[in-house]
């Protein structure tokens, strides 16, 4: 695929906002390598600049200095036109606020990105319907968000967000809305999709979710303090954890 | 006290928070009202400037044409000094039917022989300069101003080149180019401005190729009387026996005055009516587009407790305010517009009285209506709304018009987001097409009224150009302040429009729609609304030409007004694609990144 | 343990075997590194103080497993106490703190590197508790005690961030 085998690949990169005294860098002199299938979770407190560094990894902000590689393609320097169809393409966005089009049913917010993309609105609809019955919501295709949970709004949106197949699914504190039970929905689904092999990066200030991940990086003021595999740790070692080894 | 402070505070902190919506209101309510005062002003307008004229000029309440200079006819006419009632006469004077030559132009002219001093009856009030002297000419205003004459040039009258030594008006004839009062041999007039001469300067004119009428000027006892002094009247008849003569009474030169006026008055009176629709469309979508943001700043003034007499007050406060600033821009344009437009010929005494106490009353009033209107209903919905509701979140549940989403799947991408866009506000797009058809309407008719021919005074040319300069300024005018209307309308519905689908529009940027692709939605969201309503413009234009219009009328070539109506699409692309590209450039992080839905 | 089975035992008489497998059932996969042999060793301490009484059931002489235990009236005492009582296990951070405390005053060790290791390894566990909440259906009594102990873990996480800010600040101000 590419020389280093990662789907993202970022060095040197740095976004800042204002300028003189008010300058400040949101995402500092950052490398990273997310190689293909990959859960990796981003933690860190509210503005470490952990969400910033998603939006960069997906097109959605240009860094101030450094770059971004996709599939080993340098995707910093491209046009907004071009960010466009690669994020059409390649890259899958999921939002703490959901982000459904309110206006259009839960099928038709899924067949979004494949209109967009070109396909035929048949084909469109048939994916949509495949996800939505792939994530139990095939009873639910024909509501409006407002007329959703919010877990099965969120499970919407991942459908949305995978209906290209993109390279990598970004998320952005995807849980940060939802009660314990959707949490574990989203989870699911999340673990269903690393399963069966979709690159994964997902912002996160839950312990919780980002436990789940293969990787976690702990970031703080725009920096990354940490870099833990938690990946193959699963050792028996459940029964020690309420003392039943004693 | 501290509550109006309150109020006051908040509502000009609104208004420096978003000065284009506040410029948009004071723009849409000025222009109606100014339009509306004017058409208010022109009833009777004229009517109210020719007395004026007469009280300044002593003008006759009538006078007595007959076309010759024999002695009989002199003599008759010298009777009517005596006739029962008559208080006071100037005259018999001549004038001569000839042309006048200024600037190389050259016009049909009546040359009045005019008295070292104006006798007690008529006496021309000289605007600029003095009296006629031997070797210097008087020039009616009206026709002066066509002639684009002025105190010092020199005319040539009778072959002879003459300075023109004062500007005057008078009451005793009608204004520019109806100056003759009978035409030559006591035939129909041709039309003609007025010049007056001393005797020594038109005894060139005295040839039998000229002609020539000689007429008095009378002062009655009772003015109200004058179309019964006639040569039926008994008293009078006697001296006309074998003489022609034509008496006309003050009443029909002030009638004539406002035949100039009388194709105008029905483009302002419709024309204020349809921009009113437009400002009231405008300020609707303003309205709307604020309610959102209304309904949560409403809710915050409940939590930290304002009653609803307050939040009402502070709502509507603003647009009050603004309405009534509106409101005396609007008076105080149509005053400065007013001279042009209800005394175009320059020939009657222009006064500077302000707007009459009516005219501000029924400004005022729609000024507050269109304000109120347009804001009440989302004031009260603002109201209404639960407090916990109107913090939480303004949106309304949005309705689901699966129709129009699945034949927008068909569309490219640019068109699926107009066309779902559409869906989402399709009162909106209605709106937006009544708007169109308004203006296309005014369009219409200044196309019909530019395809007339121009209708006769031979000999006069600066004449015609005068009348339907007239006209065409007044429809030029009406459709000027519509297309501005109806531009600023289209801008804050395509601002409204982009504000509101900033999240929708953010998500189609994160789902890989390109910045063109926004800016092309969120213009198509107008555009094609557009196109119908440009469409039933043209008929309904044609229609109300009709209802004004005589059999005489030429229609203008199909071709041309469906190109005028195709215009309006580029026109409108134009226009939205201003706010839709600002919108569509607008970095999507920050909007994606809020936390509520 | 031996509270958990003594009230287990309160509803009916049962063998080890039965025993064991409710406590499996309620444990879910926490239960599944438990030894076999916990729950005898653990019965026959009980028989042995007199709490339960175990009979040989009839038709399987010969095996160990097929005694049938049941509560004697000091057990059915003991169970009510357990249930009356409000004790709740304590978290022990003391001796977690005293160690940081320690580390930073003899200059033993960076506090912040302790933490940074305390921390991924309560991460690995947590993530391990959080893949088996998931392969959990819903509605499950295991799953509840998962969720217990991935809500414990959750908050030693979040109390080990508190321990990071604290001692990384005492360590700059300290340099």
């Amino acid at each position: 695929m590419n020389e280093s085998g990662g789907v993202l690949r970022v060095r040197g990169l740095c976004k800042e906002h204002g300028e003189g005294q008010g300058l400040v860098r949101a995402v500092d002199e950052v490398d990273l390598d997310v190689p293909a299938a990959q859960t990796l979770a981003v933690m860190g407190p509210s503005g470490c600049g952990k969400s910033t560094l998603l939006h960069l990894m997906g097109g959605l902000e240009r860094p101030t200095r450094g770059e971004v590689r996709l599939d080993g393609r340098r995707i910093d320097t491209l046009s907004e036109r071009a960010l466009a169809r690669l994020r059409r393409r390649s890259v899958g966005f999921v939002f703490q606020a959901f982000h459904l089009v309110e206006e259009l049913s839960a099928a038709e917010n899924v067949e979004l990105p494949a209109l967009l993309a070109g396909c035929s609105p048949r084909a469109a609809r048939r994916r949509a319907a495949a996800l939505l019955e792939r994530f139990g919501l095939a009873d639910r295709a024909r509501h409006l968000p407002w007329q959703l949970s919010g877990g099965q709004r969120q499970r919407v949106a991942i459908a949305r967000a995978i209906a290209n197949e993109p390279l990598v699914l970004l998320a952005d504190e995807p849980t940060g809305n939802l009660g314990t039970g959707a949490t574990l929905d989203v989870l699911r689904l999340f673990s269903e999709l690393r399963a069966a092999g979709q690159t994964l990066v997902i912002v996160t200030h839950d312990e919780r979710v980002a436990s789940t991940a293969d990787r976690l990086i702990s970031m703080r003021d725009g920096t990354f303090v940490d870099d833990t595999r938690l990946a193959g740790s699963n050792t028996g070692r459940l029964g020690g954890m309420i003392g039943l080894g004693d | 006290m501290g509550r109006v402070l309150l109020v006051l505070r908040l509502v000009a902190a609104d208004v420096r928070r978003h000065p284009a919506q506040a410029a948009m209101l004071l723009v849409s309510i000025t222009t109606a009202t100014a339009m509306l005062s004017l058409g208010v002003a022109l009833h009777g307008a004229t009517e109210k400037l020719y007395q004026n004229t007469r009280e300044a000029t002593a003008g006759p309440d009538v006078v007595a044409y007959s076309p010759d200079t024999r002695r009989t006819t002199i003599t008759a006419l010298q009777s009517l000094r005596q006739a029962p009632g008559v208080l006071a006469h100037s005259g018999p004077y001549r004038q001569y039917y000839t042309t006048l030559t200024a600037h190389g132009a050259t016009g049909a002219a009546v040359v009045q022989v005019a008295d070292p001093a104006p006798g007690p009856v008529d006496r021309p009030l000289l605007t600029s300069g003095g009296w006629v002297r031997p070797g210097g000419v008087v020039v009616e205003r009206g026709f002066a101003t066509a002639l684009d004459v002025r105190v010092g040039d020199h005319v040539t009258v009778a072959g002879r080149p003459l300075p023109v030594t004062g500007i005057a008006v008078t009451a005793a004839r009608a204004v520019y180019p109806w100056a003759p009062g009978i035409g030559p041999h006591g035939g129909p007039s041709d039309g003609g401005g007025l010049v007056w001469a001393a005797e020594r300067d038109t005894r060139a004119l005295r040839s039998p190729d000229v002609p020539v009428t000689s007429f008095i000027n009378l002062k009655l006892r009772d003015p109200g009387t004058a179309r019964a002094f006639t040569t039926r009247d008994p008293a009078i008849a006697p001296a006309f026996e074998h003489t022609w003569v034509n008496v006309r009474a003050w009443q029909d030169v002030a009638r004539q005055d406002s035949v100039m006026l009388r194709d105008s008055q029905p483009i302002l009176v419709i024309g204020s009516w349809l921009i009113a629709f437009l400002a009231i469309g405008g300020l609707a979508t303003l309205a709307v587009g604020r309610a959102t943001a209304q309904t949560r700043r409403v809710g915050l003034l409940k939590a930290v407790g304002a009653t609803p007499g307050l939040i009402a007050a502070v709502l509507l406060a603003e647009y009050v305010t603004l309405a009534l600033l509106a409101d005396a821009l609007g008076l105080v344009a149509a005053r400065l517009i007013e001279p042009a437009i209800v005394n175009p010929s320059a020939s009657l005494l222009t006064t500077a009285t302000g707007p009459a106490g009516g005219t501000v009353a029924v400004t005022t009033v729609v000024a507050l209506a269109v304000a109120g209107l347009t804001t009440l209903g989302p004031t009260v919905r603002a109201l209404r709304t639960e407090t916990v509701a109107a913090l939480a979140d303004g949106a309304r549940q949005p309705r689901h018009r699966a129709h129009l989403t699945r034949i927008s799947a068909l569309l490219p991408t640019s068109l699926l987001l107009g066309t779902r866009l559409i869906a989402r506000r399709p009162g909106r797009a209605f709106l937006h097409a009544c708007t169109t058809a308004a203006t296309m309407t005014t369009v219409t008719g200044l196309i019909v009224i530019h395809a007339q021919t121009a209708t006769g005074y031979p000999g006069s040319p600066m004449a015609n150009d005068l009348r339907d300069a007239q006209q065409h300024h007044v429809i030029l005018a009406v459709t000027a302040a519509m297309i501005v209307l109806a531009a600023v309308n289209t801008l804050t519905a395509a601002w409204t429009t982009a504000e509101e689908a900033r999240r929708t529009m953010a998500v189609a940027r994160a789902l890989g729609a390109t910045p063109g692709q926004v800016t092309a939605g969120l213009s198509a969201a107008q555009v094609l609304p557009t196109l119908p309503g440009a469409l039933a413009g043209v008929p309904l234009g044609l229609l109300v030409c009709l209802l004004f219009s005589g059999p005489d009328t030429t229609w203008p070539p199909a071709w041309s007004l469906l190109a005028a109506a195709l215009t309006v699409l580029p026109v409108t692309a134009a226009l939205t694609a201003i706010p839709a590209r600002i919108a569509a450039r607008r970095p999507v992080a920050p909007t994606l990144s809020a936390e509520a839905p | 343990m031996q509270d958990a089975l003594l009230a287990m035992l309160a509803k009916e008489p049962s063998h080890g075997y039965g025993l064991r497998m409710r406590l499996r059932r309620a444990l879910g996969p926490l239960g599944e590194s438990m030894n076999a042999g916990q729950v005898y060793v653990t019965l026959a301490r009980l028989e042995k103080a007199g709490l339960v009484v175990g009979e040989r059931a009839d038709g399987f002489p010969d095996r160990p497993d097929r005694k049938v235990y049941a509560l004697t009236p000091a057990g059915q005492q003991r169970v009510a106490a357990w249930l009356a009582e409000v004790n709740w296990p304590k978290p022990n951070l003391a001796e977690f703190h005293l160690k940081l405390a320690a580390a930073a005053a003899a200059r033993l060790a960076d506090p912040v590197e302790l933490v940074d290791a305390q921390r991924r390894e309560l991460l690995r566990r947590l993530g391990e508790v959080q893949r088996a909440v998931l392969a959990e259906p819903d509605g499950s009594t295991a799953g509840l005690l998962l969720e217990g102990v991935a809500l414990r873990l959750q908050a030693d996480l979040r109390w080990l961030e508190a321990c990071e800010r604290l001692w990384s600040r005492t360590g700059n101000e300290g340099a």
